[in-house]
């Protein structure tokens, strides 16, 4: 088989992604978890992990399904498991927001629901993983995007592991004192793993592809991208395997996070001059909505990287790590996944609705499927309230923050719209919306694949 | 490679009401193989993408303004006249050995995704079964591969030896001879 055919299941992983951004930013504006209550409070934790979990990972792991195969041009190992991983993560997260309700005392404590979550999410996980390591390994050599996917599913696997490990030492199951000791110091590795290694990397992966893709800039390859590769790779190895090995010597893991936080900065300036160079080699000069989207995104990376280093400079970090965990969570992934979710939803679903008469019959091009000038507007807002957000965080002002959460999660809903409306193909003219032999794609899934 | 080229403004011809085709034909007849040819058009001449595909040709055209046309004739890195020859990777339902000549020459580098799979799709339409497409595009076409399987044309594609652009050679309904 040679190409690649529509992922059934992506549109189902971004509908319940979106369903749980929506949920997430309603809970900040009811002022639910952080700022309200403290960053290890048990109510951040169901914040923190429905935004984690159920919006930024479902994202991806919806969105590999239809690119890794892109990245590597063969197609996905399995288009079936992800329905099944679906409904297990689904489900673990259900159960893991349920299990730290319990640590809230807002439902009753026992029996502890928190190893049957993890059980749940290691399952679902390491389904996607298998889906998309097989879909990996057959096509080795891995060109240089694929790569940082792969770093990114590395990073995946030890996010869930040590998430695992700590939800069975909340329910007092762990069988060893070396797995004690991880669960008493590993809670850093565990973030760094999860919006470094996973979310990140991934993004990272990914965003080299697409915006050379759809700005028409010359694919990137040779000493700088894969030197951010390495150098990536080897923050993280350090923050994990360095962490873990002080951890179980019961040393401070704060030397390892030094080490990993300067050769990471130094990973995502080199990354960075790489994104500035795709934009200015580009060929296409009119830039489409997404892409103008995607370089607000990657300035809050950017902010993000220059207010990390200030921030260990002044020896705040732990006093700001809310507002650094906000700006990366909603400004660079959140706002790349929204960008991005905007222009593949129209192509997808172009793709599948239109190729089978492309050439035989006249039909609407790809941006005939949204109106830029309309979803512009949302997406600014956006933007606007998670700056606003994040300095009503840096600055200790919850009401202010709380406004700010409001306006994103309006935004967020205006932009959903916009993807629905793009799905059912409400902005194509009715005259051409469908011709003879076109295919009416579902909301949810994409069926023609089976075609 | 094609590194100078001749111009030839067929505008003053048409407004007086000239026909300018033996003009580009001697023009293009009086090339050297490293030189190619802008022409000035007050529309699109399309008829001659055709014309001069046939001779070896493949173009970029854009719109200057005022519905006046540039487009750069070069030689195609497939010239008619000689065999395909091996792609760096052969995929694809059927072989390329002992297909046609290619009717059509494309180059769709600097056009966006998806746009050279509908320009593609739509060629192949308009040309007999057994007739051979050659492309030029600046990535591989992941999502045209199945269509054209799907649709019964056979093809086989590669990155030329500069790594960045693209060759795909489609025979129309060849798939359904390669079977046979």
């Amino acid at each position: 088989m040679t190409g690649v055919s529509l992922s059934r299941w992506t549109m189902s992983y971004f509908a319940v992604a979106l369903a749980a951004l929506v949920l997430g930013e309603a809970l900040m504006l009811a002022g639910y978890g952080f700022p309200a209550a403290p960053v290890r409070a048990p109510q951040t934790l169901v914040l923190v992990h429905l935004i984690a979990i159920g919006w930024l990972s479902l994202l991806l792991c919806g969105a590999l399904f239809q690119f890794v195969p892109v990245l590597v041009a063969r197609n996905l190992h399995s288009d079936t498991l992800p329905l099944p991983a679906l409904v297990l993560l689904v489900a673990g997260l259900g159960l893991l927001l349920c299990g730290f309700l319990q640590l809230a005392g807002t439902i009753a404590p026992t029996p502890s629901l928190l190893p049957y979550a993890a059980t749940a999410l290691a399952a679902g996980f390491a389904i996607v993983l298998y889906n998309l390591g097989r879909t990996l390994w057959a096509a080795r050599p891995l060109p240089l995007p694929a790569r940082f996917v792969a770093v990114g599913l590395a990073g995946l696997a030890a996010t869930v592991t040590l998430g695992a490990i700590f939800s069975f030492a909340f329910a007092a199951l762990l069988p060893s004192e070396a797995l004690a000791a991880i669960a008493a110091s590993g809670l850093p590795l565990h973030i760094i793993a999860g919006l470094g290694g996973w979310l990140t990397f991934v993004a990272m992966g990914v965003g080299y592809r697409l915006l050379a893709m759809f700005m028409l800039a010359p694919e990137l390859d040779g000493l700088r991208p894969r030197t951010a590769l390495w150098l990536g790779a080897g923050a993280l190895a350090v923050a994990i395997v360095g962490g873990l090995a002080l951890a179980l010597l019961d040393i401070s893991v704060f030397p390892a996070l030094l080490a990993s936080a300067v050769l990471g900065t130094v990973s995502l300036a080199l990354y960075g001059a790489d994104i500035v160079y795709l934009y200015r080699a580009r060929k296409r000069r009119i830039i489409e909505l997404n892409s103008q989207m995607a370089a607000l995104a990657l300035l809050s990376l950017a902010t993000a990287a220059v207010l990390d280093a200030v921030l260990l400079a002044l020896g705040l970090f732990f006093d700001q790590i809310g507002t650094l965990v906000f700006l990366l969570a909603f400004g660079w992934l959140g706002g790349l996944g929204l960008a991005k979710l905007y222009k593949i939803v129209a192509f997808l679903t172009w793709l599948e609705c239109y190729g089978p008469v492309l050439g035989k019959q006249p039909t609407p091009r790809v941006q005939d499927l949204v109106v830029e000038a309309r979803a512009r507007k949302w997406f600014l807002l956006y933007y606007a309230a998670v700056w606003s957000g994040s300095v009503a965080l840096a600055i200790a002002q919850p009401l202010l923050f709380r406004l700010a959460a409001g306006a994103m999660l309006v935004a967020t809903i205006a932009i959903a719209a916009q993807l629905v409306r793009t799905r059912l193909l409400s902005d194509v003219a009715a005259g051409n919306r469908l011709p003879k032999g076109a295919h009416r794609p579902h909301l949810l899934i994409s069926l023609a694949a089976t075609g | 490679m094609t590194d100078i080229f001749v111009d030839l403004d067929v505008r003053p011809i048409l407004r007086d009401g000239g026909e300018p085709l033996s003009e580009i034909i001697q023009a293009v007849e009086a090339l050297a193989p490293h030189e190619g040819l802008r022409l000035l058009a007050p529309f699109k001449p399309v008829p001659l993408f055709q014309l001069l595909g046939n001779r070896g040709f493949s173009y970029e055209a854009r719109e200057i303004g005022e519905g006046d046309w540039e487009v750069l004739f070069h030689r195609s890195e497939a010239p008619a006249a000689a065999d395909p020859g091996p792609l760096p990777k052969t995929t694809g339902a059927g072989d390329a050995d002992g297909w046609p000549e290619p009717v059509r020459h494309m180059d769709s580098r600097d056009r966006e995704p998806p746009e050279p799979m509908v320009l593609i799709l739509a060629a192949l339409e308009t040309m007999e079964q057994g007739e051979v497409l050659s492309a030029l595009l600046c990535r591989e076409p992941i999502f045209l591969l199945p269509e054209l399987t799907k649709r019964g044309h056979a093809w086989r594609g590669g990155f030329e030896p500069d790594g960045t652009t693209y060759r795909i050679l489609v025979r129309n309904g060849g798939a359904h001879d390669a079977a046979a």
